[in-house]
């Protein structure tokens, strides 16, 4: 190994390092919500043990000592700050985890692999709340994500409508020409259709974009690229080939905040959506969507959907303008429930714009 | 002549070729920048003195076709990038050379206008790629090439769908050394009696040598030329490629202020 090599090495280990440091707190956070204090002096012994016991010739036993006093010092201290836990899916330097900042300070965003998990953790009080994509201007419905709104009991308390622009990256170094295949949320892929069949680049579908960044990193593959946010670049030291690869500079997705119960946020709510099935006869959803055109509510979004235990039956999620104290609004939720089979309100939240 | 059925000017009404605000065939474009793109700094502070002289483009090598293996290549995609910042500051649209059929769509994923150099023109393979494009191509003559066979090139672009060609003359090879090239001013009005594409000058590697090319711009624009593209570098001196050929921002700006003046006067007299 020459000095250069010895040194990226060095590198790639201080590259790893924060990254580990990052999922340590963010579990310790988590364990703080179970057991509600932050002292657990068994537990601390514990974990010095555990550590002193790698000791070796190069890693001196006080060294580690030291070094870990640091660390649950600091753990202690953010556990002191109450943070809200917010779950979102994927890695650090996702979309989702992006729009997290759009609600608020004082929020600690925690990954989750699946959307099923953020709406999981969310229900189960693991954290606070949770921040899934709803639709995008370019791609339209997140399905997945609708299928989990309307089978899960959770409230939607906020939104954000966050501009989307993503990158093409690469391992530092990399000739464009050597990119081969790309790999990325197949909603970011759909979202960059054109850019990638212009290229002829093939697209590969990631479980999520910075998820693919951290990939590549640690993988260091030539001959592949990634999607995804300027943020998921600079986290994981790649090279940026193409800013703004959208189909559409217009390119925005609408995330909402979920939470267990119904939001008291600061800003007065004027916005509601609901999750409903109908019987199967003709008329049966205009009947519904009626109810609201004779209350004055303005529709923003009719969504359908498969119910996935019964398929060939739907459901529907409806966005509308409209206070929760408005008498018309009242009464058109009322006569809504009667006349659906399956009826949520998944709760009223201020409207967010561009 | 009777093979170029997308060239020839038969009946047809002469083309304005659009590149972002600019529109080539109405009016004169003046395109200057360096020849290649160096460092951020250097494309985007020429690129700021090139726009104050009053030129409506810019330029930049981000893939150089060097004689010499050796010498400077050029920054390839990162020189894209730093053309993009400069296009960014300036509010001015860029052109810049492709070299291999690879970078074709990269190219044409940063750049307002592609060039294929006078080295490349008869490349075929890279003509049919650049064609499968809209993208607006500016077609250099070849040293060595006939007029028939540089409309021919511009005929392969056109062919596979690609309409927006602009021709540039930029000299050709005769057996004086005096120049580095010799600017054939008379190739303007020829093609202009053969095709309905518009043609601009480069009197920058037609002469190759910095005191000829304010009178051979001025005799552009009296030939009827629909624009010049001309190297410029801060600091000629220093410049990592074709040093002894660019002007100076100063050199440049009264350049542009007397063709600007000259073309005005020839369109009074048309």
């Amino acid at each position: 190994m020459n000095l250069k090599e010895i040194r990226s090495n060095i590198d790639r280990i201080d590259q790893q390092l924060p990254i580990l440091l990052r999922q340590r707190m963010e579990y310790s956070l988590q364990a703080e919500k179970h057991k509600g204090d932050a002292r657990d002096p068994a537990r601390e012994e514990s974990v010095f043990e555990n550590v002193t016991a790698k000791s070796s010739s190069l890693l001196d036993k006080s060294f580690l000592s030291d070094l870990y006093k640091l660390i649950l010092a600091e753990s202690k201290k953010l556990q002191a700050r109450h943070l809200k836990l917010v779950g979102f899916q994927g890695e650090h330097g996702a979309w989702s985890e992006i729009a997290i900042h759009a609600f608020g300070s004082e929020m600690a965003p925690i990954p989750c692999l699946e959307f099923r998990d953020v709406f999981a953790c969310v229900a189960n009080h693991d954290l606070e709340f949770g921040v899934v994509p709803v639709e995008n201007s370019i791609e339209g419905s997140v399905t997945e994500v609708n299928d989990l709104l309307v089978e899960a009991d959770l409230k939607i308390v906020a939104e954000a409508v966050i501009p989307v622009h993503h990158n093409l990256l690469a391992l530092p170094g990399t000739n464009h020409q050597e990119i081969r295949s790309v790999y990325s949320h197949p909603q970011a892929l759909s979202q960059c259709r054109a850019f990638l069949s212009r290229n002829k680049l093939e697209p590969r579908p990631f479980y999520n974009t910075a998820g693919a960044a951290r990939w590549l990193a640690h993988e260091r593959q030539r001959s592949a690229g990634v999607i995804a946010s300027k943020l998921a670049a600079e986290f994981y030291e790649l090279d940026i080939i193409k800013e703004n690869i959208e189909d559409h500079p217009e390119n925005a997705t609408r995330f909402v905040l979920l939470s267990t119960q119904p939001g008291t946020g600061t800003s007065p709510a004027n916005k509601c959506t609901i999750a409903f099935s109908t019987q199967h006869r003709a008329g049966a959803l205009s009947d519904i969507v009626r109810i609201f055109a004779e209350n004055k509510a303005n529709l923003t979004r009719i969504e359908s959907r498969p119910i996935r235990t019964n398929p060939g039956t739907f459901a529907f999620l409806l966005d509308f303008q409209g206070k929760p104290d408005d008498p018309a609004v009242v009464r058109a939720l009322e006569n809504a429930k009667k006349a659906a089979m399956m009826f949520k309100n998944l709760g009223f939240y201020p409207e967010a714009t561009l | 002549m009777t093979n170029l059925k997308l060239v020839a000017l038969e009946n047809r009404k002469r083309t304005i070729i659009p590149v972002g605000n600019v529109r080539f065939g109405t009016g004169f474009v003046i395109i200057g920048g360096p020849c290649s793109v160096e460092s951020e700094e250097q494309m985007i502070k020429t690129a700021i003195a090139v726009k104050s002289a009053g030129a409506d483009m810019l330029r930049g090598g981000a893939f150089k076709p060097r004689t010499s293996p050796y010498a400077f290549q050029g920054l390839g995609l990162q020189g894209l990038k730093i053309l993009a910042k400069a296009r960014e500051a300036t509010g001015l649209p860029f052109v810049t050379e492709v070299l291999d059929t690879r970078d074709v769509s990269w190219v044409a994923e940063f750049a307002d206008m592609i060039q294929i150099g006078a080295r490349n023109m008869q490349n075929y393979s890279l003509l049919k790629e650049i064609g499968k494009l809209r993208k607006p191509v500016l077609l250099k003559r070849g040293m060595y090439s006939t007029l028939e066979e540089w409309l021919n090139c511009a005929e392969y672009i056109m062919s596979e769908g690609n309409p927006n060609v602009v021709l540039c003359e930029r000299g050709i090879r005769s057996f004086e050394t005096y120049t580095r090239n010799t600017l054939d001013l008379s190739a303007v009005p020829a093609v202009k009696e053969m095709s309905h594409l518009p043609v601009i000058t480069d009197p920058t590697h037609g002469t190759g040598k910095v005191g000829l090319i304010e009178p051979m711009s001025l005799a552009s624009v009296a030939a009827g030329s629909d624009g010049l593209i001309i190297e410029v570098h801060r600091n000629p001196a220093e410049a990592l490629s074709d040093k002894d050929q660019a002007l100076t921002p100063s050199q440049f700006s009264g350049l542009v202020r007397k063709v600007r003046a000259l073309a005005k006067f020839m369109k009074g007299i048309r």
